[in-house]
């Protein structure tokens, strides 16, 4: 992350259109990215919960979605601030930002649903069954830019971005490094969550045995 | 009189120096104002400070504005004044930025932002980062105390079970 925050401040030249502003993009793209990584995550965890029913793809797809809404949160707050100073609007109506804010809105219904749902069986299996549906919005927020043509510029990266819209060298080459760092970043507090989460329900299974015991001193 | 005559001039002259100096604006189309007929009457556009400025425009106001495909139309305001309404408020829908030259808030040409104009909006950047390291510090500060809690909950629980 050093490495990525020295290359976007200090070795990286400024963009001759937008000035220092623009520099928003090597934040702002990599916990995009990061955000979309996360529902893959959630959704390839729950579906592998529904198959095999282990609990540790459970605690993964939660501990996905919350980094994930993190990284959401993240991406909309510095859309936001970038496109006040180059579109003179805080939000728009706008394709991209739209299926972004849905997506930001598919996590919290998703951590809502768990928080609120009484625990147990049923509540991991419907939760799963969100999680699996709310992946088919990343594609959507992909391509959108290039299916509907609005305000929010091309794909710079992946697979879809054509030539023309591909950024420079030196750009290019930063924005990689610090999507790297940021993709670090997701795995690292994904870990952190999931150790959490392991925590939480090894607290439930002794809070369990310890009334369990009582019951049976009682007896 | 002849010193009032050359204190006029000498004001005239500066005025026309300042107005000769007044550096073009760039930002984004906030606003266009048309007449009865359609005609474009007026215009608004938002710098990258937010700063919001009114043009005026007459016939002699001169258009280089591209469509999204990348076509440059190329006119003025006498010759086609309802197609630059239509361009200006393309651009609006866009987002594209554009850049004025204009003296006394009468626009005198409007072109695709020139590139090359470097913009120090060093506040939104440094925006973008202190709030957003502040929330991911937040975070990762919250799950350190929420482990801790669990933990010593645990450890607890585990002295009470193996007694």
């Amino acid at each position: 992350m050093g490495v990525a925050l020295y290359l976007i401040f200090v070795w990286v030249p400024t963009e001759t259109n937008q000035g220092a502003v623009q520099r928003i993009l090597y934040f702002h793209v990599p916990v995009a990215w990061g955000s979309m990584l996360g529902i893959f995550v959630v959704s390839g965890s729950s579906f592998m919960y529904l198959w095999k029913k282990n609990e540790k793809w459970d605690r993964l797809a939660v501990a996905s979605a919350e980094v994930g809404v993190i990284f959401g949160g993240m991406m909309l707050l510095s859309g936001m601030i970038w496109a006040r100073p180059v579109w003179a609007v805080w939000w728009t109506g706008e394709a991209k930002l739209t299926t972004a804010l849905i997506l930001f809105f598919i996590y919290v219904a998703y951590l809502m649903f768990r928080a609120y749902f009484p625990p147990g069986a049923q509540r991991q299996r419907l939760a799963a069954i969100i999680g699996v549906i709310g992946a088919v919005d990343t594609p959507i927020i992909y391509f959108a830019a290039n299916l509907w043509s609005q305000a929010h510029p091309p794909i710079v990266t992946g697979p879809a971005a054509d030539a023309e819209s591909t950024l420079g060298s030196d750009l290019g080459t930063v924005l990689m490094a610090s999507t790297l760092a940021f993709t670090f970043l997701f795995i690292f507090l994904v870990q952190i969550r999931y150790k959490i989460r392991k925590s939480e329900d090894d607290l439930v299974e002794l809070k369990r045995a310890s009334s369990a015991s009582v019951l049976t001193g009682a007896n | 009189m002849a010193a009032i005559l050359a204190m006029s001039l000498f004001v005239s002259v500066s005025q026309i120096s300042s107005a000769e100096h007044e550096p073009p604006i760039s930002g984004i189309v906030v606003g266009v104002e048309t007449d009865d007929n359609g005609n474009l009457t007026r215009f608004a556009v938002s710098d990258s400070t937010g700063v919001v400025t009114t043009f005026t425009v007459f016939d002699g106001t001169e258009f280089g504005l591209e469509n999204q495909a990348g076509d440059r139309w190329v006119s003025t305001q006498g010759e086609e004044p309802t197609e630059s309404v239509r361009r200006l408020r393309d651009h609006r829908e866009r987002f594209a930025p554009i850049t004025v030259t204009f003296e006394n808030g009468t626009a005198f040409s409007v072109v695709e932002r020139e590139e090359g104009k470097l913009e120090s909006n060093l506040g939104y950047l440094f925006a973008v980062f202190a709030v957003t390291w502040a929330l991911f510090f937040a975070y990762v500060l919250y799950m350190g105390r929420k482990q801790r809690v669990l933990q010593h909950e645990i450890a607890k629980l585990k002295r009470s079970l193996d007694k």
